[in-house]
């Protein structure tokens, strides 16, 4: 892009758009700014070359080779292990730029799971792959602040998230909850909110932004145990807490594509809620509201959560409008409640809530001019009503005429909104 | 100033590096002190062939030492259960008593968990911990193979048997046999002919 601006720089002075001056001050300011990100490629490559050798390392010794001596396999355990910390060691030492740090981290962290991972072989130790994963995400945490690893952080989260799914998830109601994911987690934001507080340009900062919610969504299905019936509330209140989340004023001018809280927060409650609008399913929901189950204790935390994270946000930005997004997970929670005794009602209601979603995101599209965000809303409304098809007697005549009204909605909502667009354009 | 706190940070990196070091060695130390001063017992168990995505392949065994008789019928579903074992002339581990907490160091014991409580039979069932044997990625399916082959070859008995070394609650396995053939040398002689 720069360097695109930078060729077009004499056709514009030749054009006289600008003069020679202004052209060398842009020219003398893009030079500067790659003089200030040099290795930013050579970042990437170390640390994807340093996770490949190190996977490819990992794997070549999974094949257990029998012509080894268990004294050989042994000193090969610590081999990865020995070279990954001596590479740290020296770029800590020598002060060495970011590519060694991240490079060298990456490797290191490999080398602490292959050398586990070959201890095991030997002496075939039986220990699940979730404690072994835990042991490995523990031991290497620390790196991510001694080095200030982009890459290591985000391996925590991911590696984490596999731990959590594999000790949490299972069959029938035997298995435990991975209490470890939460201080884990805890663990790493200091450096994330410090990443944020230097540079939230950096693409780092945005990768974390989808990748920290999303892992809270993967993981929190592990903590429902027996008490299935919460589970639509839990996930409705997650995704409250992420959606709110995304509208902080840390995050709240971010582009969409780079505030997954935001887009995840607003397109999981919206599934959620076309799946909650189903009759039978809140039929089937009937049960007795138990209070003394770890499922409740969840909601209670995750609902204080989400509330006191939804009045800071509010505080932050008292004189905007505020959207029935916010709000929708208590709609939901009192929604739920009233559920248990009467399910038609509930039924009725998450469809008005779903509905008004998607007016609330046509209105908020047509007013901020975004094609995406109107599109979204009318998609809402769609599914909305092709859902309804399902469980109600409609005629074919009323159906077919449903989605002609609907398909003009689509057109006449975005030519309107083309051309109102265009106009703004020419007036300028 | 600057320099300090370079060697502050290398110092905790120390620190790290010696933990990260400690816990595979303390993984070693331990399972090689079994295997050097514990007891040997043969266990007769089963092969299967599964395996796990870093570590490789191994296979499953299913002992057929896997209940006892017990007059406490409270137990839960995964509760760590301890089993003193004894030991017939050749070799082979029998249940000798089953216990909630571990017996006297001097005694051969195992922990294992428990399965579930068997009210007719008034048994407990459980599964041994020592149950995954890691082998060459090519040989672990033939192993659950060849296995199945000594069975149809018209064995009198289940000739497998694991052989694991015992030392104060701790188990070691240290070796797979089938028809007094180490496995991996038996999956290699059943190979080549």
């Amino acid at each position: 892009m720069n360097s695109k601006l930078i060729k077009e720089l004499p056709e514009l002075v030749r054009n006289d758009i600008i003069s020679e001056d202004v052209s060398k001050s842009i020219q003398k300011y893009y030079e500067g700014k790659t003089v200030a990100t040099p290795n930013k490629l050579f970042v990437v490559f170390g640390v994807l070359g340093a996770a490949l050798i190190g996977i490819g390392i990992l794997l070549i010794l999974a094949h257990n080779w029998d012509d080894f001596s268990r004294s050989i396999k042994t000193i090969l355990a610590f081999v990865p292990l020995v070279i990954g910390q001596l590479c740290v060691g020296y770029a800590l030492l020598k002060k060495k730029g970011k590519t060694w740090k991240e490079a060298s981290g990456t490797f290191l962290f490999f080398g602490i799971g292959i050398s586990m991972a070959l201890v095991s072989q030997i002496y075939n130790i039986p220990g699940n792959f979730g404690t072994y994963l835990l042991t490995w995400v523990v031991l290497s945490l620390p790196l991510i602040y001694l080095l200030k690893s982009n890459s290591l952080a985000l391996l925590h989260v991911v590696f984490l998230t596999c731990y959590s799914c594999e000790y949490g998830y299972g069959f029938g109601s035997y298995n435990p909850s991975p209490w470890m994911y939460f201080p884990l987690l805890l663990a790493v934001l200091p450096f994330y909110f410090n990443l944020l507080k230097q540079d939230a340009t950096k693409n780092m900062v945005a990768i974390l932004h989808w990748v920290l919610p999303l892992s809270s969504v993967i993981v929190m299905g592990a903590f429902i145990k027996t008490e299935w019936e919460f589970l639509p509330l839990i996930y409705i209140i997650l995704l409250g807490l992420i959606y709110n989340i995304g509208t902080s004023s840390v995050l709240k001018h971010e582009r969409l594509r780079r505030n997954g809280y935001l887009v995840l927060g607003s397109l999981g409650t919206v599934i959620l809620l076309l799946i909650m609008s189903f009759k039978d399913l809140w039929k089937e929901l009937s049960f007795e509201f138990l209070m003394d189950t770890q499922e409740f204790y969840v909601v209670a935390a995750l609902f204080v959560i989400a509330i006191s994270v939804m009045v800071l946000s509010n505080n932050q930005h008292k004189k905007e409008q505020s959207n029935l997004f916010k709000y929708v997970f208590i709609a939901f929670a009192i929604l739920f409640l009233v559920g248990i005794t009467s399910p038609g009602i509930a039924t009725i209601g998450v469809n008005i809530l779903v509905f008004a979603l998607g007016i609330i995101a046509i209105k908020k599209g047509t007013d901020g001019q975004h094609f995406g965000v109107l599109n979204y809303g009318l998609l809402i409304i769609t599914t909305l009503i092709i859902c309804r098809f399902f469980d109600t007697d409609l005629s074919f005549v009323i159906r077919g005429l449903l989605f002609v009204v609907i398909g003009v909605g689509f057109f006449l909502t975005n030519y309107i909104m083309l051309k109102k667009k265009g106009r703004k354009e020419i007036m300028k | 100033m600057k320099n300090i706190k370079t060697i502050y940070i290398f110092g905790i990196f120390v620190a790290l590096a010696l933990v990260q070091l400690f816990v595979p060695a303390q993984m070693i130390l331990g399972r090689e002190k079994v295997l050097n001063e514990g007891t040997a017992y043969k266990f007769k168990t089963r092969p299967v062939d599964p395996s796990d995505p870093f570590r490789g392949k191994y296979i499953t065994l299913n002992y057929e030492l896997n209940s006892a008789e017990t007059k406490d019928t409270l137990w839960g579903r995964n509760e760590v259960i301890y089993v003193k074992l004894n030991k017939d002339s050749l070799g082979f581990a029998s249940v000798s008593k089953v216990s909630r907490s571990k017996f006297a160091f001097s005694d051969d014991f195992v922990k294992a968990k428990v399965r579930w409580y068997n009210s007719n039979e008034k048994e407990v069932d459980f599964d041994l911990e020592f149950d995954r044997y890691y082998m060459e990625e090519s040989k672990a399916y033939d192993a659950e193979l060849v296995y199945r082959e000594s069975l149809r070859d018209g064995l009198p008995e289940n000739d497998t048997y694991a052989i694991v070394f015992v030392k104060e609650g701790e188990a070691v396995l240290a070796d797979v046999i089938i028809n007094e053939v180490p496995i991996k040398d038996y999956v290699e002689k059943e190979k080549s002919k």
